[in-house]
């Protein structure tokens, strides 16, 4: 198998490899995923550039939070303030997997896996992509819904910015086995209560229901103003069922997708309540 | 690209091999250092029997480039015990018949330290959650968490 490997020292140095090579340039994380496609003998990149020496890892507070992109997983299981960050971390693989998989290359894993997306949604995440022109930070909604071809090629993800966390957060994943194993439903949610106890602003993600992760923005404007009472949960359950676009899988069919999305929508907003 | 040389600390000795660019470290274990302890199960980072130690952490062999082993300190199952010198999470195995087939061993036993360096009090939940990314098609794991809590409570009664 011949290829070339390039192993940056540097984010300048990772930067001028992608000028320099563009198209055609596979780039590596924690190798989690691609490694198991050059493993399966099918897939013969020639050109090949891993970012785990590019001192890209690391969890900075500045007024936000900044996540650098080669930060492994197991990193992110211990981010205290984010707990449904940590929480979705921790529910990824096994720890071998959670040393090596990073949140950047999470955020690249086509679905139903990458389940870091889905409480990154919930907390507004914003991703920064630096290329030698210079760098942009999109918000992660609108990233994952670029088109893949745009990825990877010019520009690299660098880190994940988070605001402080407001309200409060849960999230539930649904897999066909306890641990190591891609999700046939992951959902977020986070909602901000005003005084009265009704919802004033509210996040609802939803992963391995459709192309990418997405917010389910219908059912997230029903709950506004209401409080979490059983109907209102159920409504939200009923619209997230509606806005998701399941597909068929070895784990799961589109139909059991789409009825388990009401099902852990449902039990997800219920934990906000206790 | 030609071959690459790679160096690192391998079970306590720096080796030194040449490698193709994209070779897992797990090839370049079996079929260059001819340690075969390590096993190739799926490929895939679903089966964990190819987990070895990177710096005293766990990773799977499979899906790590060769590459990015140089520099860094490799253990496999060979460098912690020897047939006249077990490691007691091999005697205990073999005690308590937590192999069948023994193919998923290795891994188990890696993980399993892993844990254990780090965490010698482990509960039997935790020890379950540290095995999670290690298949066993044979034991039921049952055999396999009795043999490491034995280790644990050897370990304490030391």
């Amino acid at each position: 198998m011949n290829a070339d490997l390039f192993i940056p020292r540097s984010l300048d140095e990772a930067l001028s490899v992608v000028q320099t090579h563009g198209a055609g340039l596979l780039v590596m994380g924690g190798g989690t995923m691609m490694m198991a496609h050059l493993n399966e003998g099918i897939f013969f990149p020639k050109k090949v550039m891993s970012l785990a020496r590019a001192g890209l890892s690391g969890v900075y507070r500045n007024g936000h939070t900044q996540i650098g992109a080669t930060t492994n997983l197991t990193e992110v299981s211990q981010i205290a303030d984010y707990p449904i960050l940590s929480e979705a971390a921790y529910q990824i693989g096994g720890p071998a997997i959670r040393n090596m998989g990073t949140i950047g290359g999470n955020l690249y894993m086509p679905q139903p896996a990458g389940d870091l997306a889905v409480p990154l949604l919930a907390y507004d995440a914003h991703v920064e992509l630096a290329s030698a022109s210079g760098s942009r930070t999109v918000s992660l909604e609108d990233f994952l819904a670029e088109p893949r071809s745009h990825r990877g090629v010019h520009e690299l993800l660098v880190a994940v910015h988070l605001p402080d966390p407001t309200g409060y957060a849960a999230y539930l994943k649904l897999g066909r086995r306890e641990a190591n194993t891609p999700s046939v439903v992951a959902v977020g949610v986070r909602v901000v209560m005003d005084k009265q106890g009704q919802i004033s602003d509210a996040r609802l993600a939803l992963g391995a229901v459709g192309p990418f992760a997405f917010r389910a923005k219908n059912a997230e404007a029903l709950l506004i103003g209401q409080s979490l009472n059983a109907k209102s949960i159920a409504d939200a359950a009923q619209i997230a069922m509606e806005e998701s676009n399941p597909f068929t899988d070895a784990l799961a069919t589109a139909w059991y997708r789409r009825h388990m999305v009401g099902v852990f929508v449902k039990r997800t907003l219920e934990q906000l309540t206790k | 690209m030609e071959s690459i040389t790679v160096t690192f600390k391998l079970n306590g000795k720096t080796t030194a091999v040449a490698i193709e660019p994209l070779e897992s470290l797990r090839t370049v274990l079996r079929e260059h250092l001819h340690l075969h302890a390590t096993k190739a199960g799926c490929g895939q980072g679903g089966c964990g029997s190819c987990t070895v130690l990177v710096n005293d952490e766990p990773v799977l062999s499979c899906l790590m480039l060769a590459a990015l082993a140089d520099g860094q300190e490799v253990t496999t199952l060979e460098g912690i015990g020897t047939p006249p010198h077990m490691h007691p999470l091999q005697t205990a195995f073999f005690d308590r018949f937590a192999a069948q087939c023994g193919y998923c061993s290795p891994g188990m036993i890696m993980a399993a330290k892993a844990l254990l360096d780090k965490n010698p009090h482990p509960t039997r939940a935790e020890i379950a959650e540290a095995l999670a990314g290690n298949l066993c098609r044979c034991t039921g794991y049952v055999a396999i968490l009795d043999a490491i809590e034995d280790v644990v409570t050897q370990m304490q009664e030391a």
